[in-house]
C-alpha cells in the first residue's frame, strides 16, 4: 500500500522565523525545544534541519504537527524553506522516532527544576492575571511549556488570529512576564492563525 | 562624609505606533520596533485587556478626534516622554500629524496629512499647484443625481471622499451608469460604520474624468521635505473598471527610465503640494499618451500586507523598520530595495458568500518562486466584492529574478487556490 502523501506547509512569521504546519503528527510527547546541533542529536529531524547547509538554525521547537525554525541566515525562507521541508519529510518518511523525547531530568539538575518553576510561576501569572483579562475578548492563552527558559504559549478564541494578537502578546504577555517572573527568557507563540475562526479584532483596512 | 556618585540611566526612545484595531500590520511594526530595541507604546482606538497590566505600551485615543488624540498623548507623554509617533492609515496618519505637532516631534503638519486623506482637499490642492489630475467635481450625495448625470462627462468614475482601497469607486460609461453607481455609493456611505468612519464626508462624493492609461504605484519616504523613492509598482492588471479592486503588485517596474523620472517628479510635485514634509507617502499614478497623471497621494505606506514584498540593504531591513526609523531620528541602513525582482498579489475577492475553505494553498507555495500564501480571511468570514467590500481573503508572495517570472509565478499560485463559499 502506498504510504500517504506528507503535506508540509510553510508559514513564515518574518525573516527569521518560519512555522512548518505538517498533515501528519511530528511529536506527540509536548513540545522539544532545540538550541544547538549537539541538543539535536538522537532527533533525526532535527538534526537534519540543523544539517542544512547555511541555514545556521538558531532555534527549532517541534510541537503536535508544527514545526518552528529560527534562522540566523539572512537567505530567504522560499529557498531555505524548501530544504526544511525535504528534512522533515525524509526524518518523517524514514519511520521510527523523528524527534526523541525529553530528557528525564534528573535528580540535581539545576535547569530542569527551573524550568519546572518557572512553569508554575508562568502557569499562575496565566491563570490569575493573563487569562481574566483576556477572556473580556473572549480569548484564552495556554502554557504549553516552557524549556531552558522560553515560554510556549498557544492562543484560543478571541485571541486566536486576532489582528492585535502580537500586541497582545508583546507589550502585554511579554511585559507582565518580565516583571513577575523575570527568569524567563523568551516567549514562542505556537498558535496557527490561520485557522482562527472567531478573531476579536479582525484586520480590513488598506 | 558621603562620596559624590553617578547615576547613569540609560534609556531607550520611545515610539507612539498608531494601530486601528482593524489593520493588518500590526506584526510588522511590532516586530520592527522590536527589532530596533525601541520602547512601544502601542495607541488604538480601542483599548487593550491588558492595558492595566502596562500602563507604558497602550494607550487608548479617538482616532476620530485627532485634536483630543493630540491631548491625550500629550497628558501620556508627561510621564512616559515620547521621542516619536508614526501612523500607519490615512486616519491614524492623521492623528499622528496632530500628535507631532503638539508635542514637537518629527512629521507632518495637520493640513497636510488632512490634504492626504481627503480626495476633495488633495485634488484642490494638486489642481492649485499644476500637478496633473482628473478633472472633478464635488456633488452632494442627496443632489438629484438623474439632473447630474446630464450635465457631467464620460467615461467618469464616482469616487468616495474618505474612503479607501478602492471601496465605493466605480466607472460610469453613461448617464444610466452613473445613477446606477450613485446609488450604490449611497447606500455604501449609508452604511453606519463608514457613515461615522467618514464624517462630514459621508454626504458628499467626487466625480472625476476617468483617465485611461497603465497604472503604477509609487512607495516613497519623505525627509525633511525630500521625497525618496523606495519602489516603483507596476500593476499588470488593467484598472478600467467599472470597479477598481487591486490585484498585483510588481517591482521593480517595466515602464522605461524616462518615464519613471517624469512618474518620480510628478508624485515629488504632489508632496509639495500637498506640504507632506515627513515620513513614508503611497502614491497611485497612471500615465498615457500625455504623461503621468497623479491619482491618489496618502501619507502613509503601502496597504494590506503589500510592505513583506519590500526589503532594502544588504540585511533586507523591512519598510516598517525604515519607517520607525525615520520617526524616531535614528539612522537609517539604506533607502536602496534589494536587487531582485518581487511582487504581491491582492488576492482577488472570489464572491459573495460565507467563506468555508480555501483549497490549494499547499500546492500555491509549492509555485516556484512564492515566497507565501497569507489567507486573511477566516472560515465563517463573510466575503463581500467590491465596490461594497474591500478586504481581500489573502495577499501572495513572490520573489525571483526578474518582474515578469515573478508576475507569472503570482498568476499560477492563485490558479492553483479554491474558495469554498456558501
Amino acid at each position: 500500500m502506498e504510504a500517504a502523501e506528507i503535506r508540509i506547509t510553510a508559514e513564515p512569521i518574518d525573516d527569521q522565523r518560519c512555522k512548518f504546519v505538517v498533515s501528519t503528527p511530528v511529536f506527540a510527547g509536548g513540545v522539544r525545544r532545540f538550541a544547538t546541533a549537539d541538543e539535536a542529536q538522537g532527533s533525526p529531524l532535527a538534526e537534519a534541519i540543523f544539517a542544512i547547509p547555511g541555514l545556521a538554525v538558531q532555534e527549532l521547537i517541534v510541537s503536535g504537527n508544527l514545526v518552528t525554525v529560527v534562522k540566523q541566515s539572512p537567505a530567504p525562507w522560499q529557498g531555505v524553506g524548501r530544504a526544511v521541508g525535504v528534512a522533515i519529510r525524509s526524518a518523517l518518511a524514514a519511520g521510527g522516532q523523528a524527534v526523541a523525547p525529553a530528557r528525564k531530568p534528573a535528580a540535581g539538575d539545576g535547569l530542569a527544576v527551573n524550568d519546572d518553576q518557572l512553569y508554575e510561576q508562568v502557569a499562575k501569572v496565566f491563570d490569575e492575571q493573563v487569562n481574566p483579562m483576556v477572556a473580556r475578548h473572549g480569548g484564552r492563552v495556554e502554557l504549553i511549556d516552557v524549556q531552558e527558559g522560553v515560554v510556549m504559549l498557544r492562543m484560543g478564541g478571541g485571541c486566536q488570529g486576532c489582528g492585535m494578537a502580537d500586541v497582545t502578546l508583546r507589550q502585554g504577555i511579554e511585559g507582565m512576564l518580565a516583571q513577575l517572573v523575570p527568569a524567563v527568557r523568551g516567549i514562542v507563540d505556537i498558535t496557527d492563525h490561520t485557522t482562527g475562526a472567531n478573531p476579536y479584532f479582525q484586520a480590513s483596512k488598506k | 562624609m558621603l562620596r559624590p556618585y553617578v547615576i547613569l540611566t540609560i534609556s531607550m526612545p520611545r515610539l507612539l505606533l498608531l494601530l486601528p484595531t482593524t489593520t493588518y500590520r500590526t506584526a510588522a511594526f511590532v516586530e520592527a520596533a522590536r527589532r530596533i530595541g525601541v520602547d512601544l507604546t502601542v495607541a488604538s482606538e480601542q483599548p487593550s485587556t491588558l492595558e492595566a497590566a502596562n500602563p507604558a505600551g497602550f494607550l487608548t485615543l479617538d482616532f476620530e478626534q485627532p485634536e483630543r488624540a493630540a491631548d491625550a498623548a500629550r497628558v501620556f507623554a508627561k510621564q512616559y516622554p515620547i521621542s516619536g509617533v508614526a501612523g500607519v492609515d490615512d486616519t491614524s496618519a492623521l492623528v499622528a500629524a496632530a500628535i507631532a505637532t503638539r508635542l514637537g516631534l518629527k512629521g507632518n503638519p495637520v493640513h497636510a496629512a488632512m490634504a492626504a486623506s481627503d480626495k476633495y482637499l488633495q485634488r484642490g490642492q494638486l489642481a492649485q499647484a499644476h500637478v496633473p489630475i482628473p478633472r472633478f467635481v464635488l456633488q452632494n450625495l442627496e443632489d438629484d443625481p438623474a439632473a447630474i448625470a446630464q450635465a457631467i462627462t464620460y467615461p467618469c468614475v464616482v469616487k468616495p471622499v474618505r474612503l479607501s482601497a478602492s471601496r465605493g469607486v466605480i466607472r460610469a460609461d453613461n448617464p444610466q451608469a452613473f445613477v446606477a453607481a450613485h446609488d450604490r455609493l449611497r447606500a455604501i456611505l449609508q452604511d453606519p460604520e463608514t457613515a461615522a468612519a467618514c464624517g462630514d464626508r459621508a454626504r458628499h462624493y467626487l466625480v472625476e474624468e476617468f483617465i485611461p492609461g497603465y497604472e503604477v504605484a509609487l512607495e516613497g519616504l519623505v525627509v525633511n521635505r525630500r521625497l525618496h523613492t523606495l519602489a516603483i509598482f507596476d500593476k499588470p492588471d488593467p484598472l478600467d473598471g467599472p470597479f477598481f479592486e487591486e490585484t498585483i503588485y510588481v517591482t521593480p517596474s517595466r515602464v522605461p527610465a524616462g518615464l519613471q523620472a517624469a512618474i518620480r517628479d510628478c508624485a515629488d510635485r504632489a508632496v509639495r503640494a500637498l506640504g507632506v514634509v515627513e515620513g513614508p507617502i503611497h502614491a497611485e499614478l497612471r500615465y498615457n499618451e500625455h504623461g503621468p497623471w497623479l491619482i491618489e497621494l496618502a501619507a502613509r505606506p503601502i496597504g494590506g500586507r503589500c510592505s513583506a514584498v519590500l526589503r532594502f540593504g544588504d540585511t533586507g531591513v523591512s519598510l516598517e523598520e525604515i519607517i520607525v526609523r525615520h520617526a524616531l531620528g535614528m539612522p537609517i541602513p539604506s533607502l536602496q530595495r534589494e536587487r531582485l525582482a518581487a511582487g504581491v498579489m491582492m488576492i482577488p475577492i472570489p464572491g459573495a458568500g460565507t467563506l468555508r475553505e480555501v483549497r490549494g494553498v499547499a500546492e500555491a507555495k509549492r509555485v516556484p518562486l512564492i515566497e507565501d500564501v497569507q489567507i486573511t480571511a477566516h472560515p465563517g468570514e463573510r466575503l463581500v466584492p467590491f465596490p461594497e467590500g474591500a478586504r481581500y481573503p489573502g495577499f501572495i508572495f513572490a520573489r525571483g529574478e526578474t518582474a515578469p517570472v515573478v508576475e507569472t509565478a503570482l498568476r499560477e499560485a492563485h490558479q492553483r487556490l479554491t474558495f469554498v463559499i456558501e
